[in-house]
């Protein structure tokens, strides 16, 4: 049994396929990397696996459960957690506050002993991301790179058996890319599944041992990162035809 | 054993009141508020228009908690102030239940009520949430029309007996300062309460539905049902306040789902500061205040009969006005930036007393 399974997905929006007819499967403790050009339905399959979105046809299992279908919170307290492309703090709270909220659903409750160790929680998370010092700050005051830090903690706060992350390094100066992979690496130590969706080959290439690729929502090809680099296909689609 | 407990409770005062500035001036401001009566200052008509204001001011911190924290904006709180009102009303007539009875009775179906509308109207978001609950009250006014062998229409149902007769026994007061306290503590209790669910741990979810629903969908919350959690608390503490509002003014009327009980906790709130439980209690007082001693006094009640307005209208009109202007120059509410200016002195003392100690050692 795969920790998520993904059989036949279909999405169209009227006449566009988004995507088309896909399968995938994720092992637990892997890495595993989803990469495509603009517009090849990336951010379509996170919306539909997470629940933002409904399929036209095809199944979702995680832990052998469907999950085809379910609202969005109810997916994340299965255990799969999701961060955004675009940042999407809540503005008016503090950063710590951010973690809390996620603490308050039913799988973050279940996971810790709630009204005494929330807050103790919510700093051990921060701390993890390096955000401590701006603890008390209100989210609108902090940085890109902070805030899409901060989205990764918020995930984690759940404790997920599987974290989707869409472009982490989306805007991220060399130094924070840097800090990024080394915090997914540590995720990854800790045991975590984790999914990425990137355009930053180079930094994804470093994380990942199973990827795979996508143009038009569908797949064109799969498996390790030296062997999709080789891919006449890939190659085909990311840079053009060789005339 | 005394000792040690006074001991206690000092300490308590000094870390939790003491030394937060804006703690310290809302305890102030309810010792002087509590005091007044007593240096009879107050004349009978100014306890009358504190009492009101006491009133309106648990209708605007209910609001506050629904539309200024969650985010779900709501233009029909007048519903809450009817259902208040009538319930309380229709209860003693029909079966002349004693007070204490009937007041948790009113809130919980202004509770109930809260849910029952809450569940079509949160399936619409934004303008068109406020336009939907804008529709309740006056759907309710008509219907208070409609049904008159029950609710006697504009006639108003006969005062049940005053309710501060119920203290008044007990503490002999003149009638005007018992309702005054009554309010004025109900109002205290109420924003307390209120605050501390808009600042406790669970309350920090609604202020996130208020800023991005998806992101909270994400965290696992179930968004729908911490709505309906908001709608729920708003309207208990909203029809609280409409059914004391039949005690003090005696008469249950169609008026009381009037579209002036929805407009002002918005005008009043926006003026305080959204968002934070107390500027609308501030604004609520503020408006009062002003609507006794200046508007009254400049529009001459018995001539203003101008394009069809009542002189109460007019006098809303101009308040409206004036928050226009301050919101120019305070965007984020009155109470509010009084409020961040104290926690600024109060971040800066520290590095005062730090230079003091500088100084010194040099």
């Amino acid at each position: 049994m795969h920790l998520l399974e993904v059989e036949n997905l279909t999405k169209r929006f009227g006449g566009l396929t988004a995507v088309g007819n896909l399968s995938f499967y994720v092992d637990a403790g892997e890495i595993f990397g989803i990469i495509g050009p603009n517009g090849a339905g990336k951010t379509t399959l996170f919306n539909l696996i997470t629940g933002y979105l409904k399929p036209d046809s095809g199944k979702i299992r995680l832990n052998g459960e469907d999950i085809t279908g379910l609202p969005p919170h109810k997916i994340a307290n299965k255990g799969l957690a999701r961060t955004f492309q675009i940042v999407r703090p809540f503005r008016h709270l503090p950063t710590i506050a951010n973690i809390i909220v996620a603490l308050n659903s039913p799988r973050g409750k279940k996971k810790i002993e709630w009204i005494k160790t929330a807050e103790r929680k919510a700093m051990e998370m921060l701390e993890d991301v390096g955000l401590s010092e701006m603890m008390l700050e209100p989210a609108e005051n902090l940085s890109h790179g902070d805030l899409k830090r901060l989205e990764i903690a918020r995930a984690m706060a759940l404790e997920p058996d599987i974290v989707l992350l869409d472009e982490p390094f989306g805007g991220l100066s060399p130094i924070e890319t840097e800090y990024m992979v080394k915090s997914i690496q540590r995720m990854h130590l800790d045991g975590y599944t984790i999914v990425i969706v990137e355009h930053k080959l180079q930094a994804l290439m470093r994380l990942i041992k199973k990827v795979m690729v996508i143009h038009y929502g569908e797949k064109i090809a799969e498996g390790t990162p030296e062997e999709i680099a080789e891919n006449q296909k890939v190659i085909e689609v990311y840079l053009g035809k060789a005339i | 054993m005394v000792v040690k407990y006074l001991r206690k409770a000092y300490t308590n005062f000094a870390t939790y009141i003491y030394d937060i500035p804006p703690r310290m001036l809302a305890l102030l401001l309810i010792m002087i508020f509590a005091l007044l009566p007593m240096t009879r200052a107050l004349d009978s008509s100014t306890l009358m228009m504190l009492r009101d204001a006491s009133v309106m001011a648990i209708l605007a911190a209910s609001w506050d908690l629904l539309v200024g924290r969650t985010g779900q904006m709501s233009l029909g709180h007048a519903l809450f102030i009817g259902i208040g009102g009538y319930s309380s009303a229709l209860l003693f007539m029909h079966f002349g239940w004693p007070v204490w009875m009937v007041i948790p009775v009113s809130m919980l179906a202004g509770a109930v009520v809260a849910l029952l509308i809450g569940l079509p109207c949160l399936r619409v978001k934004g303008s068109y949430l406020a336009l939907l609950t804008l529709a309740f009250p006056l759907l309710l006014e008509r219907a208070v029309y409609y049904f008159r062998d029950v609710t006697k229409a504009e006639e108003g149902i006969p005062p049940p007996p005053r309710l501060p007769a119920f203290f008044q026994g007990l503490i002999r007061l003149d009638a005007r300062i018992a309702e005054y306290y009554l309010t004025l503590s109900l109002m205290v209790i109420s924003a307390i309460i209120l605050y501390k669910i808009a600042n406790s741990k669970r309350g920090m979810v609604f202020v996130s539905i208020l800023d991005d629903e998806l992101a909270s969908k994400a965290c696992g919350i179930n968004v729908t049902n911490y709505k309906l959690l908001a709608f729920v608390i708003s309207g208990l503490f909203a029809s609280l306040s409409g059914c004391v509002a039949v005690y003090i003014s005696s008469f249950a009327n169609p008026s009381f789902f009037g579209i002036r009980w929805s407009v002002l906790p918005l005008v009043v709130t926006i003026f305080g500061g959204i968002g934070t439980i107390y500027g609308p209690i501030v604004g609520t007082y503020i408006y009062y205040f002003l609507d006794m001693y200046v508007f009254r006094k400049i529009i001459n009640i018995s001539e203003w009969h101008y394009f069809g307005l009542t002189w109460e209208y007019a006098t809303f009109l101009i308040f409206i006005l004036i928050v226009i202007i301050f919101i120019l120059k305070w965007p984020r509410g009155i109470a509010r930036a009084v409020v961040e200016k104290l926690e600024d002195l109060e971040e800066a003392r520290p590095i005062e007393e730090l230079e003091q100690k500088m100084a010194k050692a040099d």
